[in-house]
């Protein structure tokens, strides 16, 4: 029956070229949107690594303001500190979690290389956002006069650089010794993916201008402005800017999943094409063909065999469609595109394939439907 | 082998009722040629859609080899038109989108045979009717007596019991007509039984029997 229906469909290959070709230009969105989604969703599932929940991230603009920074600085800090309403809070670089820097670049061991994330950081970064280690420690502020500058590094970087090896008191880098591994660190949110990344130990020396201040649950806004009335008495040149981590991970979020809900979109548009092209073609082809109808019923068809022949003719010109897809969906995988994994380039495959057959059934079910229940000697007579 | 007893059809419209066959009785015996006469309109093609369980009497019972059919469900009726009919029709009915050789496969397909076994039965059954030098061409490139002759191989490529044919000389010449009829009064003396619904007395003289219809009643 198979072969059958791929003979009449091969026949008429003229009558539903459009369609087939329809079928593989949605094929290719699906694949691509399916892609995305597949790569969001894989890095979703990854956990993020930190807590995110009551911590702020202080912005300590200077402006033109050039005396006794460091002491500025080491005051505000300390005035952070000492209110009931923080946790912890830590210096670090500008590229904190959820924010839009970025500073990248090759972590070597030996003669090996990853490309990863750095970022500088204090003793107290592991408190504001609740890191635990999975290997060693986190540095402390004494480490700053050890002959090896200490660094602690994610879990992704130990498997690139180390693989099975235990990484702590290795020297990598410049001079830099491995104390400590912790798991994930996805800085930007949960729909990134899980890179590498290195931690380096802020000196006293080093001018932050960024601060992160994990704060007890319940503290509101009133403490927001008097922190930045604290901050502006130390340092009256200097615009203090707060923003909370949960609200930079949601634009974060909106970064990533605007261009899979614009993808969506467009996908659903040719879908619904397709649908419509499918539905239009099938009752076109049940009023032209209610003569074959007839026939293959008086040859001994049911009204089922009717429906599956009906159905069948759709997934044959579908596949049509589908195979020439794959052989272009492929060369995703096969090429490594993108560098992204190929095994969500074949989930993405999988799936539109799924996608794609399900339209197609929904679509031909109904005026399948129909053809079965016509009469044979009704259809017959007709002609 | 076919016993059609006291058949009604009618058909109902929105407020028109129209008797189109009327206290019908038929026993058509295994191996008999009848033909079937009548003016147009007087039945004869519902008469034989009912014998060939395309259609379903108003009224009556009708039974293949003694067995009542009026219980049997589509599957039933499938398998029975599938496995001991063969239809012949005046406008032969062909698929143009297949070769003549896929078109004589169709009955098969809804069996369990196999590729193979279904392509050597056609081109057996194209053999029989003498067009197996046409297999790969398509309807549209035949003349209507090689249409008809498709036709009878695709009736006949299942092995039936029994062959209904509805005006199969209707749309040919005299000499095609003939060359048909010789092919069913073959097929006949083979053992098969047929039923033939013709306009043509000549053509009528040849079967073993004939059954008159006037206005929807069997006549003689």
């Amino acid at each position: 029956m198979l072969s059958h229906l791929f003979k009449l469909i091969w026949n008429k290959k003229r009558h539903h070229t459009l369609l087939m070709v329809e079928i593989w230009v949605s094929f290719l969105v699906l694949f691509g949107v399916m892609s995305l989604i597949s790569y969001n969703f894989k890095n979703y599932v990854e956990p993020i690594g930190f807590e995110y929940e009551n911590v702020w991230a202080l912005d300590l603009n200077k402006n033109q303001d050039t005396t006794a920074i460091a002491d500025k600085l080491h005051i505000i800090l300390q005035k952070i500190r000492s209110y009931p309403e923080v946790e912890a809070a830590s210096r670090m670089s500008s590229n904190s979690p959820f924010s839009f820097n970025t500073s990248n670049g090759s972590i070597n061991y030996k003669k090996t290389s990853v490309h990863g994330d750095y970022y500088d950081a204090d003793d107290a970064f592991i408190h504001t956002l609740g890191i635990k280690p999975i290997l060693g420690t986190w540095f402390s502020q004494s480490d700053v006069v050890a002959k090896f500058k200490p660094v602690v590094i994610n879990q992704q970087a130990k498997e690139g650089l180390f693989g099975e090896i235990n990484p702590i008191g290795k020297i990598i880098g410049d001079n830099q010794k491995v104390v400590g591994v912790i798991g994930n660190f996805k800085a930007k949110g949960e729909f990134s993916d899980n890179r590498p990344c290195i931690f380096n130990l802020i000196d006293d020396k080093y001018i932050f201008n960024k601060v992160l201040i994990k704060v007890k649950p319940g503290t509101d806004a009133n403490f927001e402005a008097k922190l930045t009335k604290e901050i502006a008495s130390v340092a009256k040149e200097w615009t203090t800017e707060v923003s909370y981590l949960t609200d930079q991970r949601q634009n974060q979020h909106n970064l990533a999943l605007v261009p899979v809900i614009v993808f969506l979109i467009i996908t659903v548009f040719l879908l619904v094409n397709v649908a419509m092209g499918l539905f239009g073609i099938l009752n076109l082809n049940i009023a032209k063909r209610r003569e074959e109808i007839g026939v293959r019923r008086a040859m001994g068809a049911t009204a089922g065999n009717i429906k599956i022949q009906f159905v069948g003719e759709m997934w044959v010109i579908a596949t049509f469609g589908v195979l020439i897809g794959i052989l272009f969906a492929v060369q995703f995988p096969l090429l490594n595109v993108f560098n992204i994994e190929a095994s969500i380039y074949w989930m993405a495959i999988g799936l539109s394939i799924v996608v794609l057959y399900g339209i197609v059934t929904l679509c031909a079910y109904h005026p399948s439907r129909q053809a079965a229940n016509i009469q044979p000697a009704m259809a017959l007579h007709e002609q | 082998m076919i016993k059609l007893s006291n058949i009604e059809k009618v058909y109902q419209t929105s407020n028109i009722e129209t008797l189109a066959l009327n206290n019908i009785n038929i026993d058509i015996k295994k191996g008999e040629f009848v033909s079937i006469m009548g003016p147009s309109g007087c039945g004869k093609s519902t008469l034989l859609n009912i014998m060939g369980l395309l259609d379903e009497p108003s009224n009556g019972t009708i039974a293949i080899d003694n067995k009542p059919v009026e219980k049997f469900t589509d599957k039933d009726l499938a398998y029975l038109r599938n496995q001991k009919i063969g239809f012949i029709f005046q406008s032969f009915h062909l698929i143009n989108d297949l070769s003549i050789l896929d078109n004589v496969e169709i009955p098969l397909l809804y069996r369990t045979s196999t590729n193979k076994s279904r392509r050597e039965a056609a081109k057996e059954a194209l053999e029989k009717v003498g067009l197996s030098n046409r297999m790969k061409h398509f309807p549209n490139q035949l003349s209507g007596g090689q249409k008809q002759r498709v036709a009878i191989a695709r009736a006949i490529v299942g092995n039936p019991e029994i062959i209904l044919a509805d005006e199969p000389t209707g749309n040919l010449d005299s000499a095609m007509g003939n060359e048909i009829l010789n092919i069913l009064l073959q097929l006949n003396a083979a053992g098969s039984t047929i039923v033939m619904v013709t306009h043509d007395e000549n053509m009528a003289k040849k079967t073993h029997r004939l059954i008159r219809l006037f206005d929807g009643t069997q006549v003689s």
